[in-house]
């Protein structure tokens, strides 16, 4: 039995105490009321290629699909050009990710503000990460100032970004978060979901949901009853409810 | 590694090399200039400077008569070349109007078009992007839709499964279609059923973009609406009111746009009570989106509430002031958004007094009065229109509760803004705001109100006067006689003289009600329209012979008939202007307003004759007998049943005054 399956069974069943007005349940009889449960494996299916498909794991994804039958809802090539462009940001190519995304779509940074501004203030932190002060100085001036001018909202950030190059130690500094690779991975998949949306797509996986869902309806369970819980959702194992 | 800095990519050098008769080359610059401009509407402008949209169009134009043998290098230089070009194209055009003109003025826009019977995709996808960026904006070429031969290809254009193709043809839809015609022409087409087909089958892009065009070929137009909707019995408008609940903001928006078209143009549909709580409650919803959409929804709002009490009434308790003002209390937002919330509230306190108290119970006020200093003139003329509906009530109005400094000295410095759309706007909440029975008007008066509306009664710009002189109306109304005496100073009678014969009709008519107002009440008062010699008593005769519309002779009239209550001086200047002011035809304009299908101006003359012939005065038979001659008596014999109370009340009056002096 995947944990999958448990997971999802645990909630559907959950959902059905809530109406009842039982106290304790034993282990005995909640996992004999989750075998009672049905669920669909099209639809588990589904939702671990709609996992594949967002997140960008084209091979796995294709795999999926010989091997489950199960269609992919978008052209897997389309796929791989949207990794590739997560794939420059990350390494800090941003350049080359403006090249590919204007290529798939040159609509995409022609009518978001919010991210053709974060990734030209990429540019500019990796300039300033690989030690080209002069080039990121004109970089500054001459690409991302006028971002600022166009747009009022974007001033507080370019400050603080522009405010790298004040610093001796960069790594020390207040900002010095803006040249961990985490902002890089924030870039990135603010690209991502940019190309998502453009392409009608819904930009984050149901999976999450399905398990923030299961959290939650044990919170509210846990109000009414003592039951098995699902404690770790990694490896979905129902722990004895204590009384 | 980032790429090297500007130095090799100077805008001037690109250019030249765009020049280049290597393929490769211009491709490679085509696409270095594209990248530069996507998302940088400064650097557009720059490349806009030195020409690069005519040189960019040229390429274009060149490369796509290249005939393609079997040599696909060739083959494929030249679909590069396209679609770079294209892509460039499009780029400048995007949300940038001036780059929209220079793709125009350099007769790209054929060439694009051409670009969509091309056998490459990517090539027919790019020049459909192109163009669908130019009917973005209101530049764009008018699509004439009653040639038929236009009409096929719009059809071609929907029917196609690429999504950019069918976006085009709704983009052109939505700019282009305008007339009642136009929109039946379409709906007779059938691009109705395509759109609808599009709405249930298509992508997100392509349902937004046909909800936008079936909103453009619905509005004001019951007929489309009605064959649309057809006679089936199951619930028409289905697919849109589904796409409602969508999961997708912006497509919510744009379906509850297109449902309030619907409503607005036909009222008899979506008449459940059920669709339209819940259309308010999604547009309420709305207000929480960060972005566009959020900005966009209390515009939707106002559109589907605005002079609708019972959708106001619906609004009201779905909590909508609570909830704007929710918004407008976070701050800090797109003053787009900021003017759409005001303009809303506006909407909402129009006409209920439920609506007024709820605004005012929540110190939405001073959320309000801070606007009008804010530094976008919409917002401050939002700020203005949403204080004009507020101060409609009568209650806090009486209690004197606007007349304080918060509201009223900012207002009165609306009066020197730059925009005459704020001067108006002011004005109109100020002539609210000076309806004050408490006679309190001194703070008004203290911060140069008074004066700044005299100046503005002379402005240049007609609805700036009326409005000025409507205030001043106002502000004099039952007010006392100091108060009077201070405003016709400050006007003067020749400034007042002059505005009566002004040449637009609503200065005209705001005027005279001026001077109602002034010389209502006391008798004194009266002298003001025989200053400098009558100039004012003369200007309202000429203006009432010559009367454009109905409005002007009721305030004229009663103007006259304030003066005919004072003393036989007054009564026998007041028959003067009725009779000194005759035409060949020797007919007083009394006749003509006592035959009048306006039932108060029928009223307002009758009153000024009654005052003329009251049997108090002296010289009411010798008027008698001047109304008798000039056959009012007999027009007034016929009027003794009229349909309008007041008029045959006052006529009988009259004739029973004359009889009084053993007329017949």
């Amino acid at each position: 039995m995947s944990l999958f399956w448990i997971a999802i069974r645990q909630l559907a069943e959950i959902e059905e105490q809530m109406a009842s007005s039982k106290k304790v349940i034993t282990r005995g009889e909640w996992e004999k009321r989750l075998n009672d449960v049905k669920i669909r494996k099209e639809d588990m299916n589904k939702l671990v290629m709609n996992f594949l498909v967002t997140e960008g794991y084209v091979e796995a994804a294709e795999k999926f699909w010989m091997e489950s039958g199960t269609e992919p809802d978008i052209d897997l090539a389309t796929i791989t050009e949207r990794m590739a462009v997560k794939k420059a940001v990350q390494c800090g190519n941003v350049d080359d990710a403006i090249e590919k995304v204007n290529d798939l779509n040159p609509e995409i940074l022609d009518t978001n503000p919010q991210l053709f501004f974060h990734l030209q203030q990429q540019r500019l932190i990796e300039l300033i990460r690989n030690g080209k002060i002069e080039a990121a100085l004109e970089f500054a001036q001459e690409e991302l100032a006028p971002r600022g001018e166009e747009n009022q909202s974007f001033l507080e950030e370019l400050e603080r970004t522009v405010s790298l190059l004040a610093f001796e130690d960069v790594s020390n500094c207040p900002v010095g978060e803006l040249l961990d690779i985490s902002q890089r991975l924030k870039t990135a998949s603010e690209v991502n979901a940019a190309i998502l949306t453009s392409q009608s797509h819904e930009k984050d996986p149901k999976l999450p949901s399905l398990l923030k869902m299961l959290i939650w309806a044990q919170n509210q369970l846990d109000e009414k009853a003592t039951y098995p819980r699902i404690n770790d959702l990694s490896n979905a194992t129902l722990e004895e409810p204590t009384v | 590694m980032p790429s090297a800095t500007v130095n090799n990519h100077r805008p001037s050098e690109l250019l030249s090399r765009l020049a280049s008769a290597e393929p490769e080359v211009k491709v490679r610059a085509l696409r270095e200039v594209k990248n530069q401009i996507i998302g940088n509407r400064t650097k557009k402008l720059s490349f806009l400077k030195l020409g690069a949209v005519p040189s960019v169009a040229g390429i274009l134009a060149d490369s796509i008569d290249e005939v393609t043998e079997n040599d696909n290098r060739n083959n494929n230089n030249t679909n590069n070349i396209l679609v770079q070009s294209a892509a460039a194209l499009g780029s400048f055009a995007c949300g940038f109007d001036a780059g929209v003109q220079a793709v125009l003025d350099a007769g790209a826009f054929p060439n694009l078009l051409r670009l969509l019977a091309n056998p490459n995709e990517k090539v027919v996808d790019a020049g459909a992007r192109a163009l669908r960026m130019i009917y973005q904006s209101k530049l764009a070429p008018k699509y004439d839709f009653l040639q038929q031969k236009n009409m096929e290809f719009l059809i071609s254009l929907l029917s196609s499964e690429k999504e950019n193709v069918s976006g085009l043809g709704a983009s052109i839809i939505t700019r282009s279609c305008e007339t009642n015609l136009e929109q039946k022409t379409l709906f007779d087409a059938g691009i109705l059923r395509k759109l609808n087909s599009l709405l249930e089958g298509g992508s997100l892009s392509q349902r937004d973009a046909s909800l936008e065009s079936l909103s453009t070929i619905f509005r004001n137009n019951p007929e489309v609406i009605s064959k649309f909707a057809g006679p089936e019995i199951g619930r028409p408008f289905s697919s849109i009111i589904d796409l409602t609940k969508d999961r997708y903001p912006r497509t919510r928006l744009l379906a509850c746009m297109c449902l309030i078209v619907i409503r607005n143009a036909s009222p008899h549909f979506l008449q459940d009570i059920g669709i339209k709580t819940k259309i308010i409650h999604i547009l309420l919803e709305l207000l929480d989106d960060p972005g566009q959409v959020g900005d966009e929804a209390p515009f939707a709002f106002s559109s589907l509430i605005a002079q609708k009490e019972d959708l106001q009434k619906l609004a009201l308790e779905a909590n909508a002031i609570d909830k704007l003002h929710h918004h407008l209390q976070k701050g800090s937002f797109h003053p787009r958004r900021f003017e759409g919330i005001l303009l809303a509230l506006a909407d909402m306190c129009s006409k209920l007094e439920s609506c007024r108290s709820q605004f005012l119970s929540l110190q939405v006020l001073n959320l309000v009065a801070d606007a009008l200093t804010d530094y976008n003139s919409g917002v401050r003329t939002a700020a203005c229109v949403c204080l004009k509906s507020v101060t409609r009530s009568m209650k806090n109005l009486s209690a004197g509760y606007f007349m304080n400094e918060i509201i009223v000295i900012p207002l009165v410095q609306l009066f020197l803004d730059p925009s005459s759309s704020v001067q108006v706007a002011a004005l109109g909440a100020v002539s609210n705001i000076v309806v004050d029975f408490t006679t309190r008007k001194s703070v008004f008066v203290q911060c140069g109100g008074m004066k700044q509306l005299v100046q503005l009664s002379k402005s240049m710009e007609s609805s700036v006067r009326s409005n000025a002189l409507w205030a001043l109306k106002n502000f004099v109304f039952q007010a006392d006689n100091r108060l009077k005496e201070g405003v016709f100073s400050e006007l003067t009678a020749s400034l007042l003289s002059d505005l009566i014969c002004d040449p637009e009709p609503s200065v005209q008519e705001q005027a005279l009600a001026l001077v109602r107002n002034l010389v209502d009440g006391c008798i004194n008062l009266i002298e003001f329209v025989f200053a400098e010699d009558g100039l004012i008593l003369g200007a309202i005769g000429r203006q009432l012979q010559c009367a454009s519309k109905a409005e002007i002779g009721i305030q004229g009239m009663y103007a006259l008939c304030n003066v005919a209550s004072g003393n036989e001086f007054h009564k026998e200047a007041v028959i003067q202007q009725l009779f000194s002011q005759m035409d060949d035809k020797n007919q007083s304009f009394v006749i003509k307003f006592l035959q009048s299908n306006d039932s108060q101006l029928r009223t307002a003359t009758v009153w000024t004759i009654v005052n003329l012939t009251c049997p108090s005065s002296h010289g009411a038979p010798g008027r008698l007998e001047k109304l008798h001659n000039s056959g009012i008596t007999s027009q007034l014999k016929n009027m003794v049943n009229d349909p309008c109370v007041d008029v045959k009340l006052r006529v009988r009056t009259v004739l029973g005054q004359s009889m009084a002096f053993g007329d017949n």
